[in-house]
């Protein structure tokens, strides 16, 4: 780090070079009469070439020219008056002068290399010392500090600007450092957006100069670092820019290892996460599945025992193998909502034929069906599909389900389905009372009933997994009355399906 | 059951599912030999008197895919599995390990007895040749490579009727789209599944009275088709 020397200790050094002349100029008075005049030049010169090593430049120069006085005064005949007798001395206070100020600037030039050299090692180890601290930062507070103490010794006040989202306005969140005018704030966007150094200065009718330097990372940028020098000096600021640069520089290295670091920990973190509510929800499944198929099994056994049991203990049986199957029924919905509200399904989607779940849905539910009056409008040549037969399945089976629920005996269910431009349409409506129209557009919130008292068995489960599901695979689905009955309609995108090489006659 | 008492082994942790599987099946006219782990499962199956095995997924001692692979290393004995209704992958690892069917919990005594009473029948008949089928209003005549519905000839294309011949040969049992692109395609043709899917819904077209509610040629979501007769 450059600084310059106080002025009153510049003045200090003229006067010792001066003294130094002045030292020179008595020492060599007694050894005028033994030494030749040219040996007492050599004398001047090296007192010059002291003062350029030891004093600098500007001293140096000032000891020629003194030097060079003094030696005629002193000591070239006629002595103690400037005037010279023999002309030829005037080569000799000319070569004099001029060995005297090239001595002094090579001299002077080599100790300010030296200096500078110092300088910049002094550089490189404080920039070390920010890298190895920085190393050992675990957090973001932890940061700011390292980089304020280090920025500190340059009489900076430090923020830190995480960039966070947040607010369109100011994206970040500061970390130390004074809070930052509007103005200050818009010039800190700009050089997040623009990634390049935005500097201000006093003039600018802001509080003080201030320099934003973006936290640039190889992959993206994390922030701003704004610094504000605290004695306001816009050239100094320039002067110290390569080492501020290479400050933010480290600064986003670690930056960006922190983010790093707190990605991989929430993605493990995650991943626990993730397995322990799949084991839960597994081990919850096989517990409450396995009593239920104890009881659907056992109440069967009873109903179908030879002899048979008087009738209102078979009707008994048969009612706790109803309602155990339904219970199996909810617990299932339970289960599955669960799993699609988790947000990671992995959907095992196939291209197929969508008739096929609606024959093996309808086969599933015959026996609730069966005093429905069932019509299905599929035409027999719709284009492959591309979804998860298993969860569509269970939408067309809640759809159907709601359907009887909320029909009498007897009543027509339709299910439709055509192909549309992008995407295939489907309608499961039925003669009923339909949806209450006032929350018709609740239906598929979790929990939501179509009627206020709970006449009729249900969850509300249903319609929010037939959401969820159609959501999942990127359709629509929508409730609503038409005259005499209620009509849920969904759609699924059509895509591409892949080719079929058509197989040479038979 | 009309044919010789038959032998079914109950490979089942839960002792209250054992006792009424059991029982249906004692009612059925069929002795049962209960097993709570894999081990004796597959001693009581090698035991040599078995025709049957009843075998659930989820057993404490062993993973029920290796007891079907161990199984059928010395056995073709027909495998029925109980499992979940959510866990197809299981299913399918199950059948295409060599199970013949599966039946979902929870499920009742009338569907367990139909799926037993059906693996029976074609564990017994297994040997017999059948070079006549019909179903339906549908007649197939596999010497003659004909097809007829109602009557009048119907005409299937090549793989069309490779695919019904498939389905034919293993009546009542659950086949894997795996399983049937093997089949019909050839290896090369594994995660072609779109084909099948169009293929078995042109046979529908052809062989169903309604296509979109089929009878004979059933979707077993997930997992593969079923042939009814």
């Amino acid at each position: 780090m450059r600084t310059l020397l106080p002025s009153d200790r510049r003045g200090g050094r003229y006067l010792l070079a001066a003294a130094l002349c002045v030292l020179t100029t008595l020492g060599a008075a007694p050894l005028r009469e033994l030494l030749d005049l040219a040996n007492i030049v050599m004398l001047f010169l090296l007192t010059v070439f002291v003062c350029a090593v030891r004093l600098g430049r500007g001293p140096a120069v000032m000891a020629a020219f003194f030097g060079v006085a003094l030696f005629d005064f002193f000591f070239v005949p006629p002595q103690l008056s400037l005037a010279v007798a023999d002309a030829q001395y005037l080569v000799t206070f000319a070569v004099m002068l001029a060995v005297g100020l090239i001595t002094s600037h090579l001299a002077a030039l080599l100790s300010e290399r030296t200096e500078e050299a110092q300088a910049r090692e002094q550089e490189t180890r404080a920039l070390y010392e920010l890298a190895r601290d920085l190393g050992g930062a675990l957090a973001i507070a932890q940061v700011t500090d390292i980089a304020r103490r280090f920025l500190g010794r340059l009489d900076m006040d430090v923020s830190l600007l995480i960039a966070e989202g947040g607010s369109e306005v100011f994206p970040f969140r500061q970390y130390g450092g004074r809070h930052l005018s509007e103005l200050e704030q818009s010039f800190a966007r700009s050089a997040y957006q623009r990634r390049s150094i935005v500097e201000t200065d006093s003039l600018a009718g802001m509080g003080a100069a201030i320099v934003f330097l973006p936290l640039a990372a190889p992959a993206h940028v994390l922030g701003v670092l704004a610094l504000a020098p605290q004695r306001d000096d816009v050239d100094e600021l320039r002067q110290q820019r390569p080492l501020l640069e290479a400050v933010a520089s480290l600064l986003a290295i670690t930056l960006e290892r922190l983010h790093y670091a707190d990605a991989a920990q929430r993605g493990e973190l995650q991943v626990a996460a993730e397995r322990l509510r799949t084991s839960i929800l597994s081990s919850l499944s096989h517990d409450l599945r396995t009593p239920l198929t104890t009881l659907v099994g056992l109440a069967d056994t009873l109903v179908h025992r030879q002899p048979a049991l008087p009738e209102d203990a078979t009707e008994t049986a048969g009612i706790i193998r109803d309602q155990a199957r339904s219970m199996h029924h909810l617990l299932s919905n339970l289960l599955e909502m669960a799993r699609l509200q988790a947000g990671n399904v992995t959907l095992n989607k196939e291209w197929q034929a969508f008739e096929e779940i609606v024959g093996s849905s309808t086969r599933l539910l015959a026996t609730l069906l069966a005093d429905r009056q069932l019509v299905i409008e599929v035409p027999r040549q719709l284009p492959l599909v591309c979804f998860d037969a298993v969860l569509l399945e269970r939408v067309l089976c809640n759809l159907l389900e709601n359907a009887v629920k909320y029909s009498p005996p007897g009543a027509r269910i339709r299910l439709f389905a055509r192909a549309g431009e992008t995407a295939l349409e489907v309608a499961v409506d039925n003669d009923g009372t339909g949806f209450p129209s006032d929350r018709i557009d609740q239906v598929f919130n979790l929990f939501a009933r179509g009627e206020q008292e709970p006449a009729v068995a249900g969850t509300g489960l249903g319609l929010a997994i037939c959401k969820a599901i159609i959501i999942a695979h990127g359709g629509m689905i929508v409730a609503e009355n038409r005259p005499g009955g209620a009509c849920v309609r969904f759609t699924l995108p059509l895509g591409t399906p892949p080719a079929v090489e058509e197989e040479g006659s038979a | 059951m009309s044919e010789t008492q038959a032998c079914v082994v109950v490979v089942e942790d839960e002792p209250q599912i054992r006792r009424f599987v059991c029982d249906a099946l004692g009612k059925e006219g069929c002795t049962s030999l209960q097993a709570a782990t894999a081990r004796i499962g597959l001693d009581a199956a090698a035991a040599g008197r078995a025709d049957l095995v009843i075998l659930d997924l989820g057993l404490p001692d062993m993973n029920g895919i290796d007891f079907i692979r161990d199984l059928r290393t010395w056995s073709p004995l027909p495998i029925l599995i109980l499992s979940a209704r959510s866990a197809e992958r299981d299913k399918i690892a199950a059948l295409d390990a060599g199970a013949d069917d599966y039946l979902c919990k929870p499920f009742g005594v009338g569907e367990l007895l139909a799926r037993v009473r059906a693996l029976l029948r074609r564990h017994w008949h297994s040997g017999e040749s059948m070079p006549r089928h019909q179903f339906g209003d549908v007649e197939v005549d596999l010497v003659r490579h004909v097809v007829s519905r109602g009557g009048a000839e119907i005409h299937l294309t090549q793989i069309e009727y490779r695919l019904l011949a498939v389905m034919l040969a293993n009546r009542g049992k659950v086949l894997t789209h795996r399983h049937l692109m093997q089949e019909v395609w050839g290896p090369g043709y594994r995660e072609q599944g779109h084909y099948l899917r169009i293929y078995v819904g042109r046979l529908r077209q052809k062989l169903e009275l309604d296509p979109a509610q089929p009878q004979h040629i059933l979707t077993e979501t997930g997992v593969g088709y079923r042939f009814q007769p």
